[in-house]
């Protein structure tokens, strides 16, 4: 296949679809490949997926109906969501965690990619790649306890500043909002480019050599090849790690716990944190799982809308 | 959960009192034929979430170790604990059990749980320090105002102050407040007062001229990095409970050597003089399966052998007034409180509705952080007490 071919490539190996296999005749079609045929392979992962998911979001929706202590209950409608929607925290906390996608697909996954076609083929490449992944095998607790040291007022990064002289940028970067939602983005940063540098590493080595020379051969070089060659044939790691860091930026948690506890004075809560608190501290079951709920929602639109532009139909590659 | 016959567990969330219990454990089991043996979940949250979600079933805990006053009320509500009024009567009776910690035990006149370690809050200071720049502990609040500004002039962040870890944010209010009026302070705590008053403007003031000073340290230090700058000499004072000694100690502090600590002074030298305490609650269950077991070991806890193994292996001050304090510097603090007639009044922490202090501390931690906004801060204070002085006592009434 060329690069340079117009139009949407054909396969020439036939592709067999689900159900798609021999039809001879009818008899066959029930024996085997019929559309139920694949239910029994399904189960296992189907009861998983129930069970752990699916069930545990419907009983928070149902539970989300109630005022709920933890000791008692009663049924108040969606009383728990317009509650929430007067919420001030709410929509701090909302908006913080607009910031943490924002920032977790600006950050990591620029730089994942950034760093991992500036090494695979750098001599020592693998090394750096390896400097970078190290952190991703540190606990988002350890981290967050690594960065307290960092960046307190007190801490290491303001320390460096001052010896260089350039006092004028310190700041109390966890105790003022939104420098301490922003340096706890740079800090989980820190943690998850690495598996990005991975994934893009692999989506590159996925690109067929024959390619790259074709477009070396057109005159394509540096950046055009960058932007009309490497770029594209990655787009299917591409999909998986942006999805992959909307999803965990929308449940950003123990780095912000540790850090921050959420404060102070709840500036830097996000949805996560707020519907631990609610939940948890202060034992408004109910109200948390509407929280939860909303959470939910956005996670699940957000995942299935950005896949489903994204995802490469079935027929290719 | 059950444990073997002479054997029972007790929960808690904090992993430095695993040794104390067990030492309390074994005395216990020679006085009494029943062992304590300890289990902890080393995370206020998950252990709150053990202990209420777990209450109403059989799979509930025999003993915890709970917090003392309006937490122990809300716990003491849902059914689920034992009442210890005849525990705690034997104990007064035997001289076992400082009487005037009875209030922070008790929901309706009974008792529901005994009082295990009893936490000073005071000022820790490094007397090496001190004594280089020849000053003394204060013991009126001027003095305390020039022992800041002689520190701040050596170039030492005379005070801590933080927000970090969301709760510490009300030491300051509760320390300033208590001191300039303890009467006022025990009326707000209970519903009784507000926030809007003139006499809690007057203590946020103070503490703003404090910040305005520039007395205090960065408000995201926490306590074990405060405790290292007393022990270093770059913090002069810290406020805290008891219990924070062994930070000091890991820092090189040591009790009675280059260690000690003073009760903040009074205010207003007219107003009864006070301090704050804290205390944990041993609590027994309703449903816990080793339950007779459990309330003959809270029969036992006050004795003075097993409060002595606990108290000094904690190095903490003790509820029973015969046992021999645990170091130099809490037999000073002892001896300050009998001297002096102090009134122990409880934390802020356990003084309330437990929802409205949970949202108190981030209000009192934006005041920190902007001083300028006290006015502000106590108006948002008083509408939520309004609003959960109201659930707290629809509820009493229920």
């Amino acid at each position: 296949m060329s690069a340079f071919t117009t139009g949407r490539p054909r396969r020439r190996i036939p592709v067999r679809t689900p159900a798609g296999g021999a039809r001879h005749n009818g008899r066959q079609s029930r024996k085997m490949g019929g559309p139920l045929a694949a239910f029994p392979w399904l189960l296992p992962a189907l009861a998983l997926v129930g069970v752990l998911l699916v069930y545990p979001f419907f009983r928070s929706v149902y539970g989300s109906l109630f005022e709920d202590n933890g000791f008692s209950r009663s049924f108040v409608g969606l009383d728990n969501y317009s509650r929430l929607a007067e919420d001030p925290i709410f929509s701090r906390s909302l908006l913080n965690t607009l910031m943490w996608v924002a920032g977790t697909l600006l950050l990591p996954v620029l730089l994942g990619l950034l760093i991992a076609v500036a090494t695979y083929r750098m001599r020592f490449g693998g090394v750096a790649q390896l400097l970078v992944v190290l952190p991703y095998a540190i606990s988002g607790a350890a981290t967050a306890v690594l960065w307290n040291f960092m960046l307190t007022t007190d801490g290491a990064v303001n320390q460096m500043l001052r010896a260089f002289g350039l006092d004028g940028l310190t700041h109390s970067w966890l105790l003022e909002w939104p420098h301490n939602t922003l340096a706890m983005i740079v800090a989980s940063t820190w943690q998850g480019t690495g598996l990005n540098v991975v994934l893009f590493v692999i989506g590159l080595r996925a690109i067929p050599r024959e390619t790259v020379e074709a477009a070396s051969l057109d005159g394509a070089s540096g950046w055009r090849m960058f932007l009309y060659v490497t770029l594209p044939q990655l787009r299917a790691v591409t999909v998986v790690v942006v999805g992959m860091a909307i999803v965990n930026s929308l449940k950003a948690f123990d780095m912000i716990w540790i850090l921050t506890k959420g404060g102070p004075s709840r500036s830097s809560e996000t949805l996560a944190l707020t519907m631990y608190r609610e939940t948890f501290r202060l034992f408004h079951v109910g109200y948390g799982s509407a929280i939860a709920v909303v959470l939910t929602v956005i996670v699940v639109a957000s995942a299935w809308l950005y896949l489903r532009r994204q995802m490469p139909d079935s027929a290719r590659n | 959960m059950s444990q073997p016959a002479g054997k029972v567990a007790l929960h808690g969330d904090n992993q430095d009192w695993r040794d104390p219990l067990s030492s309390a454990g074994q005395r216990m089991r020679s006085l009494a034929g029943i062992e304590l043996v300890p289990e902890v979940i080393p995370s206020l949250e998950s252990f709150e979430q053990m202990v209420k979600s777990s209450l109403r079933t059989n799979k509930t805990p025999d003993m915890l170790k709970y917090w003392s006053g309006y937490r122990l009320q809300d716990l003491a509500r849902t059914g689920g604990i034992e009442d210890l009024t005849s525990q705690w009567e034997a104990a007064e009776e035997a001289g076992w059990v400082d009487a005037s910690l009875r209030p922070a035990f008790t929901h309706q006149r009974r008792v529901y749980g005994l009082p295990m370690n009893l936490a000073y809050w005071v000022f820790f200071y490094n007397t090496e320090v001190f004594a280089e720049l020849g000053l003394e502990p204060p013991t009126s609040w001027d003095a305390f105002i020039d022992v800041c500004g002689a520190l701040k002039s050596a170039g030492i962040t005379p005070l801590h102050a933080t927000t970090d870890g969301r709760w510490p944010a009300f030491i300051w209010f509760m320390e300033v407040l208590s001191r300039q009026d303890p009467v006022f302070y025990e009326e707000l705590m209970n519903g009784q007062a507000s926030y809007t008053d003139a006499r809690a403007e007057r203590a946020l003031l103070t503490i703003a001229e404090f910040s305005d000073n520039d007395w205090f340290t960065a408000l995201d230090m926490n306590h074990v990095n405060a405790a290292a700058g007393v022990m270093r000499g770059t913090v002069g004072m810290m406020p805290g409970g008891t219990f924070f000694t062994p930070n000091f100690v890991s820092a090189g502090g040591e009790p009675g050597r280059n260690l000690d600590a003073f009760v903040l002074p009074m205010a207003d030298p007219g107003a009864p003089p006070c301090m704050i305490f804290e205390s944990s609650a041993l609590v027994c269950t309703v449903k816990g399966p080793d339950k007779r077991e459990a309330l003959e070991a809270a029969g036992s806890w006050l004795h003075p052998e097993v409060a002595e193994a606990f108290s000094h292996t904690l190095q903490d001050g003790s509820p029973n007034p015969g046992v021999v304090p645990a170091n130099p510097m809490v037999a000073g603090i002892v001896d300050t409180v009998r001297q002096s007639e102090l009134t122990l009044l409880n934390r802020f922490w356990e003084l309330g509705p437990p929802e409205l202090v949970e949202a108190t501390v981030d209000d009192l931690a934006g005041f920190l952080l902007n001083p300028s906004s006290y006015r502000s801060t106590l108006a948002t204070m008083q509408e939520r007490a309004d609003d959960a002085w109201q659930v707290w006592r629809e509820a009493a009434r229920s």
